[in-house]
């Protein structure tokens, strides 16, 4: 049959719709990260209402700039840049247009209870499960919508920024599954399944890969696409991009564990994030080189071309962001930059200069080819890039010094060591009040500079026609006869896994697990099996090195077993690091001290305690470290936060530790400390919790918390309802007549003597270790 | 057997045989794309330039509006009469 010419028309109107969604939900999320930055420095700024206190706007903003801003530039970019890679049209319109809608309406939901203190208590993980569902839902939709386009595909060889796509969807899927797995206690509350060091753990395995394969890999691929396409010139090196795709996708995943250096956490895990993190220096920077030198020869346009401007310095700052990385992950420097500013300055160095002036490129660049008019005004545009550099620098700057100067004071011993030189938290913090200052000056002129581009994109849209490209194919079959193309370049789910490569390797991890894991005979077996393994796959491959090429060659144009084995890449990863925690993470392997649980009146303080975010400024982990310790008391041990669902270790210290807090002031102290900080704590930047002595604790809830707790492993007796109300009834009254001792009139039924029961008990265990039986011997 | 992954030193052997095992794939990663055929690289590398992306020409008020393809002309036609049927 004759091959004929069709006119292929793109689906470009879901991407001016992501477009329009990255505009406004970017705008809505710095302006809340601009008050919240505000609110550090002016406590009245939460304005005695829960509602808009920081430690609920926090997650707002956090959530709203990754998950909306982020998550709509890169659906945009994914879209437009995958159609035409793949010459095909979006598969199904209405997968996309439910897509982008599925999208905005878990942006809305989220927007409505993340203020009305409805979280998870987990970092970027906040939203409560009905949303994880959607959440997991419209991701499966697009994940659908992708790979049917790529099904569909009229160009055989799958460009290198498909590859970052084809990663972060199935990445993504695994860790948001993983990390959000809860049982519900009513339609807005669950907890997680996980608890404890395995709650930290799976949840920076989250947390990190979050920003690998949220906010770095799409960003890439995109990258890969949209440089060269700006500067009229292919990439510099498709070499090094393949390698930095590899490279970058095996080394990634493990890296997590640094987010809990010098904690509980096991030192293997420490060491292994560790040095993992140091390996991301090179794929990270082969990366960032690969994009700047594609500008070679077109350095000049930079002068005149917004976009370019903007995609250049995007790249340069992932390169300054990603060396830091690995900088902070080294052990002795998370000591002084962990819990401080250092870390929320080198987030934002990604955020703002590397997320945020990638999607400035890109949206420069797509505005006049989406609605086929010129820019309003490069001018605009100049000025919203210079004022967004400013703003970065002055930003990261202040971070920095705030960060290094926190570290340092509260790491600073005097007495040879015996005594801390600061021994007042709130030194510290009235130490950084100038650059909290400018840290919120620097991310008011990054908002103005991209409200700019807001007034820019409206003018240059506004009367303007939609434009959706178009491509003309041929109808026929792919043209296989290409030197790129190998021949019989289907592989099939079978030879997916029964080839040279992937059999040696599968065969090394089983022999490898056995030498680690099995007992005297098997570890013998497994070192022989292994040692045996790496020298027959050398073998093989001197013999036959070109079936090892070929089905690489091949693998290249086949999409489900590159996204297989991708796939197994990242599992991998994950699985070492998490199964033998999950395994060992039982009561009775715990030792030295072990968590009691809560008492129902406790665990509703707990929640309380979550729900108001105050996770966000206050750890729960005393670091192996003399300054943490002399601070806060002996240090965390991993039974004692056991039976917590959700861990509350924390990751930033906007006020000192909590995990001894328990004992250390009288109730009194606490309720005064809530209703206002300043009059116990003069120059404390804490909010007032007004509504804690509003609102009656829920206690009809708790029978149903109580048990689901049960099921997830905590030791409780089988109450019933009766004892339950009488358990919490004796407690509360019990502190609401302390307080009235010394002078505040508390009904027991009130928040607040909730929480102060939860705070009064942070840090109780009992000892694991049996006392040893003394003997008297006969003479 | 899982009580010494906490507790126990020899645990550290994780971390030398991960790093063993992605350094292997690594090079031999590094080493597969280093043998890539010209050919083959340039068919990769030109891909995002194999469809055309026409833009609006210039930069402002004087710009002009891009040139709209005749196949794009054609399918905004088609649509018109599509919605007009």
């Amino acid at each position: 049959m004759p091959a004929h010419k069709v006119t292929l028309e793109f689906n470009d109107k879901v991407v001016r719709q992501f477009l329009i969604a990255t505009l406004v939900w970017g705008l809505v999320g710095m302006l809340v990260g601009l008050l919240v930055a505000s609110q550090l420095n002016f406590w009245q700024l939460n304005f005695k209402n829960e509602l808009l206190s920081f430690g609920r706007l926090r997650p707002l903003h956090t959530n709203a700039v990754i998950f909306a801003f982020v998550g709509n530039m890169m659906f945009a970019g994914i879209y437009y840049s995958t159609q035409r890679l793949v010459k095909a049209r979006l598969a199904s319109d209405f997968l996309s247009a439910l897509h982008f809608w599925g999208w905005q309406a878990i942006i809305v939901a989220a927007a409505i209870t993340l203020p009305l203190g409805l979280t998870r208590g987990k970092e970027y993980a906040e939203l409560i499960w009905p949303i994880n569902i959607a959440v997991a839902f419209i991701w499966v939709v697009f994940g659908v919508n992708f790979f049917w386009t790529l099904a569909r595909r009229r160009e055989p060889s799958l460009y290198v920024a498909i590859w970052f796509y084809i990663a972060t969807i199935i990445t993504v899927a695994m860790l948001y599954i993983v990390n959000h797995l809860s049982l519900p206690t009513s339609f807005t509350h669950s907890y997680p399944l996980f608890g404890g060091v395995q709650d930290a753990l799976v949840q920076w395995w989250y947390g990190h890969n979050a920003v690998a394969f949220f906010l770095t890999t799409p960003i890439l691929g995109i990258m890969y696409y949209f440089i060269p396409k700006a500067a009229e010139r292919p990439v510099y090196s498709y070499r090094l991009s393949v390698i930095h795709f590899w490279s970058l996708v095996f080394l990634y995943i493990w890296a997590g564990p640094h987010h809990l250096l010098n904690t509980s956490l096991p030192a293997w895990l420490q060491t292994l994030g560790m040095t993992f993190s140091l390996m991301l220096w090179a794929p990270s920077w082969g990366g960032m080189l690969n994009g700047l030198l594609t500008l070679r020869g077109a350095w000049h346009k930079l002068r005149t071309d917004p976009v370019l401007k903007f995609m250049a310095a995007a790249v340069t700052f992932y390169g300054m962001a990603t060396f830091e990385g690995p900088l902070l992950s080294i052990r002795s420097v998370n000591a002084l930059g962990h819990y401080t500013d250092w870390i929320i300055g080198h987030v934002h160095l990604g955020a703002l200069g590397w997320n945020g002036f990638m999607a400035a490129g890109m949206i420069y660049w797509l505005l006049p080819r989406l609605w086929n008019k010129p820019l309003y005004s490069v001018s605009l545009a100049n000025v919203h890039f210079w004022i967004g550099t400013v703003g970065i620098l002055l930003y990261v700057a202040a971070m920095w010094t705030s960060g290094i100067m926190q570290g340092l004071m509260l790491n600073a011993t005097s007495d040879g060591g015996t005594a801390l030189a600061y021994p007042n938290f709130l030194d510290t913090v009235n130490s950084i009040r100038p650059m909290m200052l400018m840290r919120v000056i620097g991310g008011g002129l990054y908002l103005t500079g991209f409200a700019i581009m807001g007034w820019n994109f409206w003018k240059t849209v506004r009367g303007a026609q939609p434009v959706n490209g178009t491509i003309e194919v041929f109808d026929e079959v792919p043209d296989t006869t290409h030197p790129a193309v190998p021949a019989g370049r289907r592989i099939g789910v079978l030879a997916t896994f029964i080839n040279p490569p992937v059999l040696f390797t599968f065969l090394a991890i089983g022999f490898a697990c056995a030498w680690m894991f099995g007992n005297h005979l098997l570890s013998i077996a497994g070192l022989i099996g292994s040692i045996l393994c790496v020298i027959l796959a050398y073998a093989h491959f001197e013999s036959r090195g070109k079936s090892w090429a070929n089905w690489y060659d091949r693998l290249l144009v086949n999409t489900a077993p590159f996204t297989i084995l991708t796939f197994i890449a990242v599992f991998a990863g994950g699985l070492i690091q998490i199964i033998p925690t999950v395994m060992v993470h039982r009561a009775a392997n715990v030792e030295d001290r072990k968590q009691i649980p809560y008492t129902p009146l406790e665990l509703a303080g707990r929640d309380m305690y979550v729900r108001e975010g105050c996770y966000t400024c206050h750890s729960q982990m005393i670091r192996t470290l003399v300054p943490d310790v002399l601070r806060y008391g002996d240090y965390s041990r991993l039974g004692e936060s056991i039976y917590d669902h959700p861990y509350q270790w924390g990751s930033k210290r906007n006020g000192p530790d909590l995990a001894r807090v328990g004992g250390k002031y009288l109730n009194i102290w606490h309720l005064r400390h809530m209703e206002d900080p300043r009059s116990v704590s003069p120059g404390s930047n804490m909010p007032t919790y007004p509504g804690l002595f509003a609102n009656n604790t829920d206690v009809a809830i708790l029978p149903t918390k109580l048990s689901v707790q049960r099921t997830l492993g905590v030791p409780y007796p089988q109450w019933t309802d009766a004892e339950i109300t009488e358990r919490v009834n004796t407690q509360a009254t019990a502190i609401a007549q302390d307080l009235r001792a010394a002078g505040a009139y508390v009904g027991p039924e009130k928040e607040i003597v909730a929480m102060i029961a939860y705070l009064q008990t942070l840090g109780r265990s009992e000892s694991t270790v049996k006392p040893a039986k003394a003997t008297v011997s006969a003479d | 057997m899982f009580r010494r992954l906490v507790f126990e030193n020899s645990a550290t052997f994780f971390t030398i045989a991960a790093f063993v095992t992605a350094l292997s794939i690594y090079l031999m990663i590094a080493w597969r794309a280093m043998r890539m055929k010209r050919p083959q690289v340039e068919r990769f590398e030109n891909l995002p330039f194999e469809t055309e992306t026409p833009a609006a020409i210039g930069f402002g008020p004087q710009a002009a509006p891009g040139p709209v393809s005749a196949q794009n002309r054609h399918a905004r036609s088609n649509r018109r009469r599509n919605s007009s049927s």
